[in-house]
């Protein structure tokens, strides 16, 4: 804690790490080999174990001094560091204690015997291993050991999907995520590089060894995004070499936070006058779709599609692609007369193979292939579909009432179908549906303008 | 690399097994060749022999394939799927079409003050006038539609869809000369020599109909004046499989597509099949990509024998649709015959049809001018949007109607009552969007009363292409072709998506 420590000491102080091994591994092997001459009734390791306990004492001595220099930076959590600290210090004492009992230079009539060479190296590994462990939450932050393990997870504070963007809180959902990924495995509760944690909201705003991690409101005097600014081979820059960099658009939601949102932890967007920046930035990081206005639709996320099915369904006859890459999302083409009336059976075993994929199709034209109004109830399943093209095919009314659940579909086209005004109706019951084309059907304009004054009545789009 | 004849293999199995031994000397020939062929060809084109997308598979099956488009893309959810880009070459007048200045008739003759030229340099042709008289335009403006969007009465057809247009009126650039201007419209550089959009767009995303190329060209034949060459469509340092493919106005839109007289096509497939083992053994020998892109042009022209021949038949349209895109629509070659072309070419999934219609370039008899053009074009690009929107097309597909550069405020030459020119003006004219993901009924920045300079959401060059790169689910910024050493991209180092005109 005093800053007055010289460069040389801390600098021996960073081989602590490096040295803490040395009796580690030299004390285990000390108990291997202890057991090992039990078990092999073999007296001669004798010498071996006790000389295996002298460079475990040695070395760990070596390294308490070099663990304490490095102390003395102040980076880490002084409880934590204490407990660490003080096994240390016993491991030191008690191992040279048993090298002592070992090589007979302790010569205490009740401790000779096999029984205390025991007993002491047993000790001993105990407590080498309670002060690595220590040692390690130390370094790693104390949930890194048992972060994946498969028992008593404590499931991380998950929190809850959002429709829109301006429902999301910008520090819960944008910055504290960032803060999570790129900072905190060295500023977190138990180890605090610089004195700085932003482990939760009070330690953020409690700052480090050189004052506040920022001002609010005032992106240039805050420290945080200074250091982060920087010249990436300047000494103060953030995250240090060898992490993981902020991205550009990460900065720019760090900045936006502590000025525009003015470091709040409550705000949500909606209360900010948000650039379109930043929402296009906020949008991807919560993964709805790519800002092209104030709120995007959030995309469906779904599972990936392995290659052996889209070969199959490619092999069908049906045309792929992915329209995000890596999303998992796809285009679908039937091409045109793939499917006429002379074959209309094969329709429904190509459509029953994309069943497997039915979530991951978003756009899908299926024009002049001789759908019919039982194929749309297998289509019907296609919950994430949002384009659907199904125009020059004998589809009348009651296929449209087959889809007439669909949320997802804003544009559908069904130029030149059998269909007539009776499917308004279900056009109005399909949730999300904008535009339909309905040009060369029996739907007239006078139809399609008394249609228009219904509320929420999608556009009904006709031509010439 | 002389003796790449040795490759060529015996159909003789006995011979072939003794073929494939490979002794001592072959062994190393090979090696030491080989590597020295990947550093000679690294060092010719780098970006070709460690390219993204692996030489040895089929171009178009790679970029389509569902394992992965390589190059990452799209990077978000496309709006466009295709797009026809209705090129006015020469600068249309956005005074006298869409960007209405009542103000100016008041100022009729008077000069235009300094502080509105502000020094702007001036072409040639007219920077040395001893004045610089306003000249408003003699056209009739009338607001139409739902939007109430301004347009002349040069283009009655046009005013009848303004709803579903999206105006730029804030559009500027930084060329005043046609050629580097058109070539920094297409290309992104003034300089000859870069990619221009489509192939950009092809190589990005690939093709959606293996029967034609993904990138068509159609140049009017009743529209004439400065020169248009063939590297506005050309794919600069892109693979040549992604230049565009210019159909010629007339009868033939292909040239030598079809087959000769006196022969029947018949063991066509057998000659070509022979071609591409030869040419295979060619690539094995040099590792050029340049022999790959040979391949598939090959291949590409045999399926377009019969695509091509089917797709710019016309006699299958019914009379009203003729009526539609008006009487030159049955002239083939003439822009309306070219904006029906556009729409069957895009039925058929072709991603990226360009058009372009010459002669907007009123220095002189401006009024006159912008009239004969428009009724050359007005009805056709009218129709083309109608026809567009009547299939459903407009959901996915983009219309782009625009020049070059814009007009100037003042008349080049004698202006009188009835008449005036106009020269070129870079730093503010109009264009229109229409179709997939951009804002129907919607006009996007605004200019001063002289129709001079941008007073409001100004829309550079690189933003505009931008923008057109986004609605494809394209970022600019991260769709790069490295070659000689720097990673190229169609905005350069500039540009910023027009959020504001999306939908």
């Amino acid at each position: 804690m005093d800053s007055s420590v010289p460069d040389f000491v801390l600098f021996l102080g960073r081989f602590h790490p490096l040295v803490v091994h040395l009796p580690i591994g030299f004390l285990f092997f000390a108990f291997i080999l202890e057991l090992y001459g039990r078990w092999n009734k073999n007296p001669t390791l004798s010498m071996a174990i006790s000389l295996a306990l002298f460079g475990g004492a040695i070395s760990a001595l070596g390294a308490s001094v070099l663990g304490y220099m490095l102390s003395l930076s102040g980076d880490y959590d002084k409880s934590m560091l204490d407990t660490h600290f003080w096994f240390g210090i016993a491991t030191t004492l008690i191992t040279f204690f048993a090298w002592a009992i070992r090589s007979g230079k302790l010569n205490i009539a009740k401790l000779n015997g096999l029984k205390s060479n025991m007993a002491a190296l047993t000790l001993v590994v105990v407590l080498v291993s309670v002060t690595g462990h220590y040692g390690g939450n130390l370094t790693h932050g104390s949930d890194y050991l048992v972060k994946y393990a498969p028992f008593g997870r404590t499931e991380k504070l998950v929190l809850p999907p959002i429709a829109n963007l301006e429902e999301a809180a910008v520090y819960d959902y944008l910055v504290n995520p960032i803060l999570e990924t790129k900072c905190t495995s060295c500023h977190n509760s138990s180890k605090k590089k610089g004195g700085l944690s932003f482990q939760d909201t009070i330690a953020i705003k409690k700052g480090g060894k050189n004052g506040e991690a920022y001002i609010a409101g005032d992106v240039t005097k805050s420290e945080m995004i200074r250091r982060v600014m920087l010249d990436p081979h300047d000494e103060d820059y953030m995250p240090p070499e060898g992490k993981t960099p902020l991205t550009e658009e990460e900065k720019s939601i760090l900045a936006f936070w502590i000025d525009k949102g003015n470091a709040n932890f409550k705000v949500k967007l909606a209360d900010l006058e948000t650039p379109e920046e930043i929402a296009s930035i906020a949008s991807t990081m919560l993964g709805l779709e790519d800002a092209t206005g104030k709120s995007g639709i959030p995309l469906p996320k779904v599972q990936a599609v392995s290659v052996e099915v889209l070969k199959d369904i490619e092999d069908t006859g049906f045309k792929l692609r992915e329209l995000i890459f890596e999303s998992g999302l796809y285009e679908l083409v039937l091409p045109p007369q793939s499917i006429t009336s002379k074959n209309s059976s094969e329709l429904e075993m190509k459509l029953e193979k994309l069943i497997p994929i039915k979530d991951n199709i978003i756009w899908l034209s299926l024009k002049d292939n001789y759908v019919q109004d039982k194929h749309l109830k297998t289509i019907s399943q296609f919950v994430n579909l949002q384009k659907l093209v199904i125009e020059k095919n004998p589809i009348t009314d009651a296929g449209i009432g087959e889809i007439e659940a669909n949320e997802s579909i804003t544009g559908l086209n069904l130029y030149q179908t059998k269909i007539t005004a009776l499917s308004f109706e279900n056009f109005i019951k399909m949730k999300g549906l904008k535009r339909v084309y309905a040009w060369g059907t029996a739907i007239t304009k006078e139809e399609v303008d008394r249609f228009a004054t219904n509320e929420n009545s999608p556009a009904i789009i006709l031509g010439m | 690399m002389c003796d790449h004849h040795d490759k060529l293999r015996s159909n003789n199995r006995d011979l072939q097994s003794l073929e494939r031994q490979l002794d001592r000397r072959e062994f190393f020939k090979k090696t030491s060749l080989g590597i020295g062929a990947i550093a000679l060809s690294s060092l010719l084109n780098t970006e070709k022999v460690w390219s993204a997308v692996d030489p040895f598979a089929d171009q178009q099956n790679s970029l389509n394939s569902f394992a992965k488009n390589k190059l990452g893309l799209p990077h978000h959810l496309p709006k466009a799927k295709r797009i026809v880009y209705l090129f006015q070459s020469g600068g249309p007048s956005q005074l006298d079409l869409f960007d209405y200045k009542p103000k100016l008739k008041d100022m009729f003759g008077q000069d235009l003050p300094d502080s509105i030229r502000a020094g702007q340099r001036l072409t040639g042709m007219s920077a040395d006038q001893t004045a610089f008289p306003i000249a408003a335009s003699t056209l009739n403006f009338k607001q139409y539609g739902e939007s109430r969007a301004w347009v002349s009465d040069a283009m009655p057809y046009l005013s009848e869809v303004v709803d579903d247009l999206c105006f730029i009126k804030g559009m500027h650039t930084d060329a005043i000369n046609h050629d580097p201007a058109i070539t920094f419209f297409q290309t992104g550089s003034q300089q000859p020599g870069r990619p221009s959009i489509g192939s950009w767009i092809s190589y990005g995303l690939g093709s959606d109909n293996n029967n034609l190329p993904t990138f068509i060209s159609l140049v009017s034949k009743n529209g004439s004046g400065q020169p248009l060459y063939s590297r506005l469509w050309g794919n600069g340092f892109l693979p040549t499989e992604h230049q565009g493919v210019q159909f010629r106005s007339g009868k033939d839109p292909v040239l030598y597509l079809g087959d000769p007289e006196n022969y029947d096509g018949n063991d066509r497939r057998q000659m070509l099949d022979y071609l591409k083992k030869l040419n295979g053994i060619a690539y094995d020998a040099y590792g050029d990509p340049e022999i790959n892109a040979r391949i598939a042009q090959y291949e590409m022209a045999y399926r377009m024998q019969t695509s091509v021949p089917e797709v710019t038949d016309t006699s299958d349209e019914p009379d009203y649709i003729f009526d539609m895109y008006g009487p030159d629509s049955r002239n083939p070659g003439t822009y309306a015959a070219n904006c029906l072309m556009a729409r069957k070419l895009l039925e058929k999934d072709v991603k990226f049809v360009q058009l372009y219609h010459q002669g907007w370039d009123q220095h002189g008899n401006c009024p006159g001018g912008v009239k004969h053009q428009s009724k050359n074009t007005d009805q056709g690009t009218a129709a083309l949007i109608k026809d567009l929107k009547q299939r459903g097309m407009l959901e996915d597909t983009l219309v782009v109607w625009g020049g070059e550069f814009g007009r100037t405020v003042y008349s080049q030459g004698q202006l009188t009552d009835t008449n005036y020119g106009r020269d070129h003006h870079p730093k503010a004219f109009t264009m229109f969007m229409a179709g997939a993901g951009v804002k129907p009924g919607f006009t996007y920045g605004e200019t001063d009363d002289f129709g001079y300079n941008i007073i409001k959401d100004p829309v550079h060059t690189h933003d505009f292409q931008a923008t057109l790169l986004h609605l494809f689910g394209i970022d600019h910024e991260r769709l790069t072709y490295k070659h000689q050493g720097r990673r190229f991209r169609l905005t350069d180092v500039h540009g910023d998506v027009v959020k504001d005109i999306l939908s």
